[in-house]
């Protein structure tokens, strides 16, 4: 039994020894076992912006960096913002300064338009972002303040690998047996030998990378920017300074003042298909079109697996019987039947391998087997505290199968009751 | 850029780089010059209906379950990619206990199958933001702050300092102040500290702490805070939070105390360029002021007992990151896990299960500097650090 609102009160044991409520188990209809979110594998399915509702193919998603182009953020309360339309009339807007000076030579006026947050009033003209002619894009793009520099950094250790590897290659060749102890620890740390030679004037590579050539390292500068004096003395406004939230929604820039908030493009977001880790087949796989909510595959336990609800049960008093109503409900359609055991009567869950031998890992290896071992998700000895104990009746139940019929019927007691 | 992408795309899935701080986590691609989330290290936990910081457990099952979640959360929700087949550079202090790292490496191996592992100590990293062979990195974080001499990609692992001097420090010492200011035991939610924090905070200058009671104070603020009303946030307190960092007493466990120590304990041919190679990095080192306060103190005490008889340098300069302060070593990541030699180092998925278990950084660094002759007096120094860590 499983609400929205309520805490869950008839947990299931996964197979993994996890306790969830059945809306978040599934039932591998391989294996014949429950799964759940924590034992079974997901995946990236499809990218789509969750505003426009648009699907995004995951190789022009990984070039926008996982970024809607037409769905911005709101960089103060990060609800979405709207496109909002405005004639501009040339010369007679000085509400416009923003976007009033430069594309204003026709005197005819046009349609201009601006993104603004209906949450928290924040438009993107408060912080100088100049109308965009056209709805939907446009919008300038920041560029990181220390990409070239980056850019700089990754060439430069990237032709310190490509040359550390030519070295190591010529050394193998010339069995280069008298090392320098100093390159030896260079050498064995890996990434900066090269580097540490070129600084120190050994003879650095006979390729003369421009990349190496050309590096300048960062310079220190004695002097250290101080506080300005009257900051000591000047009003605080609040409303001027960024909160974390804000700044770190914009990781590259990270702005402080509010003056400085761009609208950020939205963040798309995934479907995810789900697979059982034991037999590696699809326990969901959702429709592609991003509107739609249905799966093409989709084992949950809800559809398989017996529901139990509490009808009613009386307080539980120490050394006294009370009674406990149950309601166990068949999803399926096949008959079905149970028997309600004891927690101590539970089979422990599976033998777990055990580390095998070093010969037989590396023919595994050597196989290239999938060594499923290392893969499976943990399996734990389920934690739950027993404070009373249930009676239960000896006999097995039989489930009668699901009736279609039964949910057009109010008053029908298809279910077996007990 | 794009032209790496379009290699990455050849040879393997862009390796993704994660620094799991105690606050805040940074997680983004390799070979990009920003991580494309910094959140805080929490998740929603619909159990207790709370959030859970990853960092808060009590045993190895409880923090796989914290990883599972809170790795879940970054790759399905923020970088959106698979995590399978994928090689991951984790940055991490030298400080990390053993515990949290091979939980990590179970829940990396075992729970998301990634292809590989690159374990990078965030001093190294940092210092290759710089691209200077030697620096000295002065890293302040959530709880504690690091100072680590890196000498040609080495950290002199015996001058290594660290003290509880980090976010968590300015934020009980903000606390105290507050309750002080509005004369009640506010018992503010720590995001409402760190809000404040941000906001209001700065580090003076040494001059105006030394004379404390004659300087014109800072100007009070009015701290709108929900259904509390206005909270009194005076002057003294906006400047005085982050003092703590500063406050010297006998055992000379200050900010600017522990990186001299660190100076003083590298080799004598490195100090003076160690001082002239600063980078203050780290979350907190964003506060203003901070960076200057702490230029002018160790200039001041370089002059002072017990470091004028024993140390020489008296210059001091600073580098800065082309990264912000709280994504500089995660910065270090991404460059190192884009050259091919950071590939190279992750340790595969097939070795890590035959083994299941990591060597040990200590381990690491002895088979790296078995050939050092101070390896006998470093031993004995990694000695009091294990003992550090299992404190
Ligand atoms: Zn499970
Ligand atoms: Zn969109
Ligand atoms: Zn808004
Ligand atoms: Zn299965």
């Amino acid at each position: 039994m499983a609400y929205l609102t309520q805490p869950d009160y008839v947990k299931y044991i996964c197979s993994c020894g996890q306790l969830k409520p059945i809306t978040s188990l599934y039932f591998c209809r391989h294996c014949l076992k429950i799964r759940c979110g924590f034992c079974i594998c997901h995946e990236v399915d499809s990218h789509y912006c969750a505003n426009c509702l648009e699907n995004m193919p995951s190789s022009e998603a990984r070039l926008k960096k996982n970024r809607c182009s037409s769905c911005f953020d709101c960089p103060s309360c990060f609800h979405t913002l709207s496109t909002r339309a405005t004639m501009a009339q040339p010369r007679q807007t000085p509400q416009d300064p923003a976007g009033g000076d430069t594309k204003v030579e026709s005197k005819q006026p046009k349609k201009m338009y601006y993104l603004s947050c209906f949450n928290c009033r924040w438009t993107s003209r408060d912080v100088g972002i100049p109308d965009q002619p056209v709805a939907s894009g446009g919008w300038p793009e920041r560029t990181n303040p220390f990409a070239a520099r980056v850019n700089q950094l990754l060439d430069y250790y990237k032709a310190i690998a490509l040359q550390e590897k030519q070295e190591k290659i010529e050394r193998e060749r010339k069995k280069f047996t008298i090392r320098g102890k100093y390159i030896t620890l260079t050498d064995k740390t890996g990434l900066t030998g090269a580097m540490a030679r070129n600084i120190a004037g050994l003879p650095s590579s006979d390729s003369s990378c421009s990349a190496i050539a050309n590096f300048v390292p960062s310079q220190a500068s004695a002097e250290v920017e101080e506080l300005p004096e009257d900051y000591y003395t000047k009003e605080v406004n609040l409303n001027q300074i960024t909160s974390m939230p804000q700044r770190l929604a914009s990781p590259e820039w990270q702005p402080v003042s509010v003056s400085r908030l761009h609208p950020l493009a939205k963040l798309l977001s995934v479907k995810r298909s789900q697979r059982c880790r034991v037999c590696d087949h699809n326990l969901t796989k959702p429709e592609y079109n991003p509107g739609s909510i249905k799966f093409k595959i989709e084992l949950l336990a809800y559809y398989h697996v017996p529901e139990v609800k509490i009808i009613s049960h009386e307080p539980v008093k120490a050394g006294e019987k009370t009674a406990l109503l149950l309601k166990l409900t068949n999803p399926t359609g096949h008959e079905m039947q149970i028997k309600l055991l004891q927690p101590e009567d539970l089979p422990p869950p599976e033998e777990k391998e055990e580390p095998k031998s070093i010969e037989k890992s590396l023919e595994k290896s050597l196989n290239l087997e999938k060594d499923t071992s290392s893969y499976k998700a943990i399996e734990r000895e389920p934690q739950y505290s027993v404070t009373s104990r249930v009676t239960s009746p000896p006999t097995a139940l039989t489930l009668a199968q699901r009736d279609d019929a039964a949910e057009y019927d109010d008053d029908a007691q298809h279910d077996t009751t007990e | 850029m794009a032209l790496y992408e379009g290699i990455a795309l050849i040879q393997e899935k862009q390796a993704v780089v994660l620094d799991l701080g105690t606050d805040y986590t940074k997680f983004g691609f390799t070979g990009e010059a920003a991580p494309r989330c910094i959140v805080r290290s929490e998740f929603w936990c619909a159990a207790t209906r709370r959030y859970r910081r990853v960092h808060d457990y009590q045993t190895a099952d409880e923090l796989y379950d914290n990883l599972v979640h809170m790795l879940h959360l970054l790759y399905f929700r923020h970088v959106l990619v698979n995590p399978k087949e994928r090689k991951v550079v984790v940055v991490e202090s030298l400080l990390t206990p053993t515990l949290f790292r091979e939980t990590l490496a179970k829940v990396l191996f075992t729970h998301y199958e990634v292809s590989g592992v690159v374990w990078a100590d965030s001093p190294r990293l940092c210092a290759l933001t710089l691209g200077t062979p030697v620096a000295l990195i002065v890293s302040i974080g959530a709880k504690e702050a690091e100072v680590a001499a890196v000498v040609h990609s080495c950290v002199v692992l015996h001058a290594m300092e660290s003290q509880p001097l980090g976010a968590h420090a300015i934020h009980a010492e903000l606390r105290r102040l507050l309750d002080e200011d509005n004369d009640a035991t506010l018992d503010l939610p720590d995001l409402v500290i760190e809000d404040i924090k941000v906001k209001t905070c700065f580090v003076g200058s040494r001059s105006r702490a030394q004379q404390w009671e004659a300087a014109r104070a800072a100007r009070d603020v009015q701290f709108a805070c929900g259904e509390r009303g206005r909270l009194r946030v005076s002057g003294a307190t906006r400047e005085r939070a982050a003092e703590v960092l500063f406050a010297r007493d006998n055992e000379l466990a200050s900010l600017p105390d522990i990186v001299l120590q660190c100076i003083m304990r590298c080799p004598i041919d490195a100090r003076r360029a160690l001082a002239e190679n600063v980078l203050v990095t780290g979350g907190t080192a964003s506060l203003p002021g901070l960076r200057a306060r702490l230029a002018q103190e160790l200039r001041h005490l370089v002059t002072r007992p017990p470091y004028a008889s024993r140390l020489h340098v008296r210059e001091f300069k600073f580098h800065g990151a082309p990264a912000q302060d709280s994504a500089a070593a995660w910065l270090g990541g991404a460059l190192l896990g884009a050259g091919e030699a950071g590939a190279a180092r992750a340790t595969p998925r097939d070795v890590y299960a035959r083994a299941r278990r990591l060597r040990d950084w200590r381990e690491r660094l002895m088979a790296d500097f078995s050939t050092v002759p101070e390896w006998d007096h470093m031993a004995a120094v990694l000695t009091c650090y294990v003992a550090y860590n299992n404190r």
